[in-house]
């Protein structure tokens, strides 16, 4: 019998709710209490999310972000900066233990398989798209995913973000791209090496659309199907929890 | 405060600031797009080189991952004390 999983579909919340919400779930997981979770979700007010690693001020135009309303947040994760456009852009996170027989120990292997359930709902709605190591998805040689995974409690925490139709002009005023990055890349304009579903499709991609992809990619990769649940009630305690911790100014400019 | 950027071929980038007094390193600040599980080791890899001499960036930073459980992605411990030692020199 197909297994099936919790999805948390379509939530809209704000930077450091969405967070917390990622960290709640990856906490209760070793617990046992919930099933392995996939989760679609949109930021409202939109927000620029940066690496656990990186420095605020170094990535973020915060003059930039005040102006335009953009919250400000850090991950728990690693990786780079991006910009969570509210009427552009889906996030998703995958929550399941480490030592579930679908995730590669290897680290790189548990982001291509993960990775592969996005490139097959981006190849579901018609973006011919693949992995590219280490951690992005490109459609042509344009990243149109940026994805991010850690691994505590015996838990592997992966979230990303896909561009449906994020407006890619805003992107890099809010963002700061760093000289090294784009010289090694031997491209001039940043902005060609960013896509998104509705510039690559030359068509509008309603949110629905592009969720319902999504959906069928995770089912697909994983042999599962999710299944619309809430999170519970101790999951919601620790978000609450968190939730102080995400909007501090400690934790977003600690480094 | 000096500072240096370090993009791994095929991998993530590195930023580093430290400070150098009496050739011993006062300051020292890793940032970057890179992954590090667990990630709050990286304040633990900081204040293993504060106070230290910077001429054995090297061996702290080997001695630092040498027995941890730490997993890297998209950087290795090198290009740790690679970019350290840049910024040394700029």
């Amino acid at each position: 019998m197909t297994e099936t999983w919790r999805l948390i579909d379509m939530r809209i919340e704000d930077a450091p709710t969405q967070m917390s919400i990622d960290e709640a779930i990856a906490l209760a997981r070793p617990k046992g209490e919930t099933p392995n979770t996939v989760r679609l979700y949109r930021w409202n007010p939109s927000a620029v999310s940066v690496g656990y690693f990186q420095s605020v001020e170094k990535e973020v135009n915060l003059e930039a972000c005040e102006e335009k309303g953009v919250d400000v947040i850090r991950r728990i994760t690693g990786g780079g900066a991006v910009y969570h456009d509210y009427n552009g852009e889906i996030t998703y996170s995958l929550v399941a233990p480490e030592n579930d027989p679908r995730i590669p120990q290897d680290i790189l292997a548990s982001y291509e398989l993960i990775c592969g359930a996005i490139v097959r709902g981006l190849k579901e709605l018609g973006v011919d798209c693949e992995f590219k190591p280490v951690n992005d998805i490109v459609a042509g040689d344009k990243k149109i995913s940026g994805n991010a995974q850690t691994r505590r409690h015996g838990v592997v925490l992966q979230h990303g973000t896909v561009l449906v139709d994020s407006d890619l002009r805003t992107m890099f005023q809010v963002l700061r791209v760093s000289d090294a990055k784009i010289s090694d890349k031997l491209i001039q304009a940043v902005e060609e090496r960013v896509t998104n579903v509705r510039r690559y499709l030359g068509r509008e991609v309603p949110f629905e659309e592009a969720r319902d992809a999504l959906v069928k990619g995770f089912e697909e990769t994983f042999d599962v199907v999710l299944e619309p649940g809430e999170l519970t009630e101790r999951e919601e305690e620790l978000v609450r929890e968190l939730h102080g911790k995400y909007s501090s100014r400690e934790w977003v400019f600690q480094r | 405060m000096k500072r240096a950027e370090y993009k791994v071929p095929g991998g993530k980038l590195l930023v580093a600031e430290t400070e150098v007094k009496d050739g011993v390193l006062t300051t020292v600040k890793v940032t970057g797009d890179f992954f590090m599980h667990p990630e709050e080791a990286i304040n633990d890899l900081e204040e293993a080189l504060n106070g230290r001499d910077a001429s054995q960036i090297d061996e702290i930073v080997e001695g630092f991952f040498g027995g941890k459980e730490i997993a890297l992605f998209g950087v290795s411990e090198k290009d740790f004390a690679h970019v350290l030692k840049l910024t040394l020199d700029s």
